[in-house]
């Protein structure tokens, strides 16, 4: 049974993977109604989205983000979407996307660019706010994780949450908690594929501790990949969703192994080094082939900044939320943010 | 107190500090400074002087954003006067984004109708409570703290008169930089022109009604387009120093006839392109380029 059960994973997502494939052909018109689910890629003059495994180019304005109901019109041609035109745009329909569009624009309101954008990235992985140029800089220093929607975000979160509760309840009792702040988080941000990655991971992490099962992360992160496929087939072609893999995957291989290599360096920095370093084993190769990026300091950048993110997602939550209901507390909050956030752009620029 | 709580304690002091230092360093100098933004193609330029700014159109995005953050204090979230000199992407789509981000107190435009959609995202957000709008007239003056600025165009042929957004009047797409905005902002005895995309023919009139004088400074019209400055506005304003506001484009921005003609001239230019932002200090008297 035990063999069996790989191969026939495998064989589901191919499955899944060859029937999902859209029956259009090239040149036909269509109409595509759907729910976004991630947030539209901003460029200088238009937005960018992946809609029903098609690549869409809109105009700037109206402005799409996560939770907006849209139905479009427009030409296939190979994997793209021609001549696009919105019928019509039903916005911010739920609450937690809306909530999540206010604490960004409160974000913006208090702090200026690069910084504001920079702190929207790291609390909910909004990509759309950085400057085009910063987030530039910050994949050639490889930190580029940190500021888009990636693993460290909900990584981040759950150490949170987790440290706060076990504070009042019983690990046990604490853990489904654990489990819904994860997935109200992941409804916060946003779909995209390496936070759902992570927040499969940990929530199943939890639940072994909750039911006192051995669980082994490895086999969890191939099952997770797995489900993933199985629901969005269109995930396979998207490069968060690899980069989040790989980079999952080298650190649960190599970090012990490394952390036990360094153990000469000051303790201060081996856990951000040894997370880093066996992480960027795995992603390397993959930013190389696809951004031809490549810088051996990455490794040290990721040091000088990494001690930021967890105080800077404590201090943007609290005063994004604050600042919904109390504007004036929520940006004094804030403007603490500002000595960290300073610093890590400057890291970033420096080297970038 | 257990050892924590003052590692807490430690760390929170250390955090006040540092955000106290940083914005002591922040703190404005009492110069005059002028920036032209690195806004790729287009245009923005940002006058500082202490805690007043106005800014001068918006670039064809956010970039102006990081522009606006490199050069203002971080705790500074109000620009006292926008101007946009006439509506087109690379002038005014950067705008938008100041709108949402900040406070802006005054804005001067020209109540012009486009087809653009865009555009109607800022007559909004400058239609909003709390801006006060302000339509150019030639001859009109408008100071922010010690700055002054006099509008030298349009002069007022049917456009740029006291009409509410409603009665805008609509021109095409293509016609918007016979409207631009020009003026002369003066700080002390430093003086610049500010042209927008104005076009040879009001770089004439300009040229024919100038009385006050050489200038210090003058923004390059249409990123140095051929169909801009002319050799007469140079005679009449003899500038010294000129900023060509220009990205990456297809027009040919800068034109080589328009180098050529400042070089000619005698008169020292700076490109957005080769440089970056390029600030220009005054202390009202003389001024360097920082």
């Amino acid at each position: 049974m035990k063999h069996i059960i790989w191969p026939l994973l495998f064989l589901l997502v191919a499955v899944r993977y060859f029937t999902a494939r859209p029956v259009y052909q090239n040149g036909d018109r269509i109409r595509i109604s759907a729910t976004v689910y991630q947030n539209a890629v901003k460029y200088p003059s238009s937005q960018f989205l992946k809609i029903a495994g098609l690549e869409i180019y809109l105009p700037k304005y109206p402005e799409i983000s996560y939770g907006d109901k849209l139905v479009l019109e427009g030409t296939v041609e190979g994997r793209k979407l021609k001549k696009p035109q919105i019928v019509s745009i039903d916005k911010k329909t739920s609450l937690l996307p809306l909530v999540r569009n206010k604490i960004i624009d409160f974000i913006g309101e208090v702090l200026p660019q690069p910084e504001s954008g920079l702190l929207a990235g790291i609390l909910l992985g909004a990509k759309s706010q950085l400057d085009p140029d910063f987030y530039d800089k910050t994949k050639a220093t490889g930190v580029a994780h940190v500021v888009v929607a990636s693993g460290t975000n909900v990584t981040f979160v759950v150490s949170f949450l987790a440290a706060a509760l076990f504070l009042f309840l019983p690990r046990k009792k604490a853990i489904p908690f654990v489990i819904l702040g994860i997935i109200l988080y992941l409804f916060i941000a946003g779909f995209d594929a390496p936070l759902v990655r992570a927040a499969i991971m940990s929530s199943c992490l939890f639940l072994s501790q909750a039911t006192g099962r051995l669980s082994n992360p490895k086999r969890i992160l191939i099952l997770a990949a797995a489900g993933m496929l199985i629901i969005n087939p269109q995930w396979i072609a998207d490069l968060g969703f690899w980069l989040s893999f790989a980079s999952t995957a080298a650190i649960l291989l190599f970090r012990a192994r490394i952390h036990a290599f360094l153990s000469r360096v000051p303790a201060v920095i081996r856990e951000d080094l040894s997370t880093t370093l066996s992480a960027q084993i795995g992603v390397t190769p993959i930013l190389f082939v696809s951004f031809g990026y490549f810088n051996i300091l990455s490794p040290l950048i990721n040091v000088l900044v990494l001690w930021t993110v967890p105080p800077l997602m404590l201090i943007g939550a609290l005063g994004g939320v604050l600042g919904l209901a109390v504007p004036l507390l929520g940006k004094l909050v804030l403007l603490t943010a500002y000595p960290m956030l300073w610093w890590f752009t400057r890291v970033v620029e420096f080297f970038g | 107190m257990e050892e924590r709580s003052w590692k807490t304690v430690f760390k929170a002091v250390a955090l006040i500090l540092s955000l106290l230092a940083l914005a002591v360093f922040q703190v404005p100098d009492p110069s005059f400074h002028i920036v032209a933004c690195d806004v790729g193609q287009g245009d923005a330029t940002l006058i500082i002087y202490k805690n007043s700014q106005i800014l001068v159109d918006g670039g064809p995005d956010s970039k102006v954003l990081s522009c606006l953050g490199r050069h203002l204090p971080f705790w500074d979230r109000e620009i006292e006067l926008v101007v946009l000199t006439h509506p087109d992407s690379d002038h005014f789509a950067g705008l938008i984004e100041v709108f949402e981000k900040y406070k802006v107190d005054n804005y001067l435009y020209n109540p012009l109708s486009i087809s653009k959609p865009e555009y109607k995202v800022l007559e909004n957000l400058g239609g909003r409570e709390g801006v006060k709008q302000i339509y150019p007239l030639k001859g009109r003056a408008v100071g922010v703290g010690l700055i002054r600025l006099d509008i030298l165009s349009p002069s007022g042929d049917g456009t740029g008169t006291e009409k509410n957004q409603e009665a805008a009047q609509e021109i095409p797409d293509n016609a918007t930089n016979d409207y631009s905005i020009v003026s002369l902002v003066s700080f002390g005895k430093f003086r610049m022109l500010l042209t927008g995309d104005m076009p040879p023919a009001v770089s004439d009139q300009i040229a024919a009604s100038w009385n006050s004088g050489p200038v210090h400074y003058i923004k390059t019209p249409h990123h140095g387009s051929k169909h801009g400055m002319t050799q007469n506005l140079l005679k009449a304003v003899m500038p010294k120093l000129a900023v060509i506001s220009v990205g990456k484009n297809m027009y040919g921005h800068p034109a080589h006839e328009i180098l050529d003609m400042l070089n000619l001239n005698g008169i020292k230019y700076l490109r957005t392109d080769e440089k970056g932002d390029i600030e220009v200090v005054s202390d009202g008297e003389k001024y360097w380029i920082k």
